[in-house]
């Protein structure tokens, strides 16, 4: 019985304890998918393009000293302000991302609330409906939507042979087309948040509120929505920001005059080849998406408080 | 009680009733929660609805709310039919079992909320909160949300709120469920007080029977739908009209046997149990020979080791079990042929002398008068 142990110093036992490795996996994750991307985004925006491979000039420039001396210029951001096109297109886009942000609120507050009301055998079956769409490639989804909306789709041929129209409709590569794609592609993100919150909501709150005199349509206004709050902030900000950088529905619903930053940023980066531009128009994207993200962290916090 | 409402005014045939329960049924699909039931109450009364669970003494209560939807027979209220009016119009209030206090308002708020409502002033909103929060002595607790509150303070805003309209009734579901069993006494006492400090008409859904004892005016027990008793507490306790009555509230002995005649002591019964006569002084009329049952109170049966003097209704048997109560013991005595009886006695001597313990031998004895006769 004379077995030796092997001595590991305090210190890195309790590093490597299970409990501290467990925690330490969505740090590095985060540390090498997200801060370690952004970092090379922040890095190329500070270039300057050039015709090579890769296209932009290098950061630290290696010279004779020990230190390298550091190349970074604000050319590229103040290019997206000196040319109305970029601060239109991220107006254009914050434009659309409230705008299909409220209508998703609307409809989704809507069905979530009739699925969470729902008797309780229908629930797993309804929710199973709104998740359903997402089995389905969502480029596809959106290239059918092309097949409904066009000129000669299969909106237009049902609203003329029902006599509501005589003329097709030019609803394709419009803003309308933009927003029926968005709502539709984003409405479950909008749904599930909102479900989870009214379905645990206690429904004696409601009775409640009617035996104290209150109708039901103002106990809605009253208590509903407030105790929803929650979701409806978890909806919305699932919902606004990826809107905000959203590519492929305008790309494809949209026409030339939708404008939106997502939009521009793929023209900079595979038409024009400029990655400085392009990593600038993500930056100043990351830095407005902020704002709401904090908004969003402030308001759960005060929410588990 | 106010000058002009008699102290029982069930017993009194010129009293109108304030609420009359007429022939009501509900049905949830094929099941029937209430069945054909019809029961008054009066102003001011404070009427417990007490039952096990699933006896339809909830859904009777949320059919007074208007939460439940009667599906035959009327409920009227002060002569005014409310059977079709929707609970947000009725002059009724309820304070829920989960309290169902508004987590987003503050204690304050919650209360005020019927009152706003109505449309009423906003100073006479203030004024009636704060006299809400001086009755239940929250006065303190005003600006904070119901997750600051401990079980005890949610219960008495949950009341402030359901009382802050004053209305014609509350109804009270479970409201003492959540509150361990010393502040439960002491809010059992305070909902008295309240109820007569501002004379509304209460009625309690309780399963809990110490609970409908202390605080009712008058009890309807209920099962599987049906009211079984309608009466007060002492009667429900002293005069039960069959054995689930008995046995539902408070602790019963019951005595199975085959009615023997009457005798000079009273009704005679061969009981099963001890295989002798035993005697009790309510009189029957049932033919000789039908099956009956005694039913007696631990309490008024005297447990002693010395044989006594009377002639009848006497039991032999041992101690099986002791529970110590400390002002009082409960005695399991085993009668020979293995029927367990309970026996209370207060324990009146500090000293061991006059102990009983396990495995004495001990007499049973109980005077005629304790007895109740059941027919079923």
């Amino acid at each position: 019985m004379n077995r030796k142990e092997i001595q590991i110093p305090n210190f890195l036992k309790k590093a490597f304890s299970g409990r501290n490795a467990v925690i330490s996996i969505p740090y590095i994750w985060l540390l090498l998918l997200f801060l370690l991307p952004f970092i090379f985004v922040l890095k190329i925006s500070l270039a300057e393009p050039i015709l090579a491979i890769p296209p932009y000039t290098s950061f630290f420039k290696w010279g004779e000293s020990w230190l390298p001396t550091i190349q970074g210029s604000l050319d590229s951001y103040l290019f997206l302000f000196s040319d109305s096109l970029y601060i239109n297109a991220y107006l254009s886009s914050l434009k659309i991302a409230i705008i299909s942000t409220i209508l998703t609120l609307i409809i989704g507050y809507a069905i979530a609330y009739s699925v969470a009301k729902a008797p309780t055998r229908w629930r797993g079956i309804l929710l199973m409906l709104v998740i359903l769409p997402f089995w389905t490639s969502f480029l596809i989804r959106v290239y059918a939507w092309i097949g409904i909306l066009k000129t000669e789709g299969l909106l237009n041929l049902a609203l003329i042979s029902i006599g509501i129209i005589d003329k097709p409709l030019t609803i394709m590569n419009t803003d309308l087309a933009v927003y029926i794609g968005i709502v539709y592609s984003y409405l479950p993100f909008m749904i599930l948040p909102l479900y989870a919150n009214l379905e645990k909501m206690d429904m004696s709150l409601l009775e409640a509120a009617a035996d104290l005199g209150c109708r039901p349509f103002k106990t809605f206004w009253t208590v509903t929505i407030p105790l929803s709050l929650p979701g409806i902030l978890a909806g919305c900000f699932l919902v606004f920001i990826p809107v905000m950088g959203e590519f492929v529905i305008p790309d494809l619903l949209g026409g030339t005059n939708t404008l939106m930053i997502g939009k521009v940023l793929w023209t900079e980066f595979f038409y024009n080849r400029d990655w400085p531009v392009a990593s600038a128009v993500a930056i100043i994207l990351l830095a407005l998406l902020v704002v709401p993200i904090m908004l969003y962290q402030r308001a759960q916090e005060k929410a588990i408080s | 009680m106010s000058e002009n409402t008699p102290v029982s005014p069930w017993l009194d045939s010129t009293q109108k009733p304030y609420i009359q329960i007429e022939n009501v049924t509900k049905k949830f699909g094929d099941f029937t929660a209430i069945d054909n039931l019809t029961l008054d109450i009066y102003k001011n009364e404070f009427f417990s609805l007490l039952g096990p669970s699933g006896c339809g003494k909830t859904t009777l209560l949320r059919m007074l709310a208007g939460f439940e939807k009667i599906t035959d027979g009327k409920i009227l209220l002060d002569g005014e039919d409310i059977s079709e009016i929707p609970p947000h119009l009725r002059p009724i209030n309820m304070m829920f079992q989960s309290y169902a206090l508004f987590p987003h308002m503050t204690v304050e708020k919650n209360i005020a909320f019927g009152l706003k409502q109505d449309k009423m002033p906003e100073n006479l909103i203030n004024q009636r909160v704060e006299e809400m929060l001086e009755l239940v002595e929250l006065t303190d607790f005003a600006k904070r949300k119901p997750n600051q509150l401990s079980g005890g303070q949610s219960q008495r805003v949950a009341l402030a709120r359901s009382l802050a309209k004053r209305p014609k009734l509350l109804l009270l579901d479970e409201p003492l469920g959540a509150l361990d069993k010393r502040l439960r006494e002491q809010t059992q006492f305070e909902l008295m007080d309240i109820q007569e400090k501002l004379k509304v008409t209460f009625v309690i859904v309780t399963h809990d029977q110490e609970e409908a004892m202390t605080v009712s005016s008058r009890i309807g027990v209920m099962d599987s739908g049906n009211l079984i008793q309608v009466a007060t507490p002492a009667e429900i306790y002293e005069a039960p009209i069959n054995k689930d009555v008995a046995d539902f509230i408070g602790d019963v002995n019951l005595f199975k046997g085959i009615y023997k005649g009457q005798n000079e002591i009273g009704t005679q019964l061969l009981s099963d149990d001890s295989n002798s006569i035993v005697y009790a002084t309510q009189k029957v009329d049932v033919a000789i020979g039908n099956q009956l049952w005694f039913a007696l109170r631990p309490e008024k049966l005297e447990i002693s080791k010395r044989l006594p003097k009377n002639e009848h209704n006497i039991l032999k048997g041992t101690i099986e079990d002791i529970a110590y109560g400390g002002s009082f013991s409960t005695y399991h005595v085993k009668l020979e042929n293995s029927t367990i009886l309970k026996a209370i006695r207060a324990n009146r001597e500090r000293t061991k002398e006059h102990h009983l313990t396990w495995g004495d031998e001990v007499f049973l004895q109980w005077a005629p008068h304790s007895a109740v006769v059941l027919l079923s």
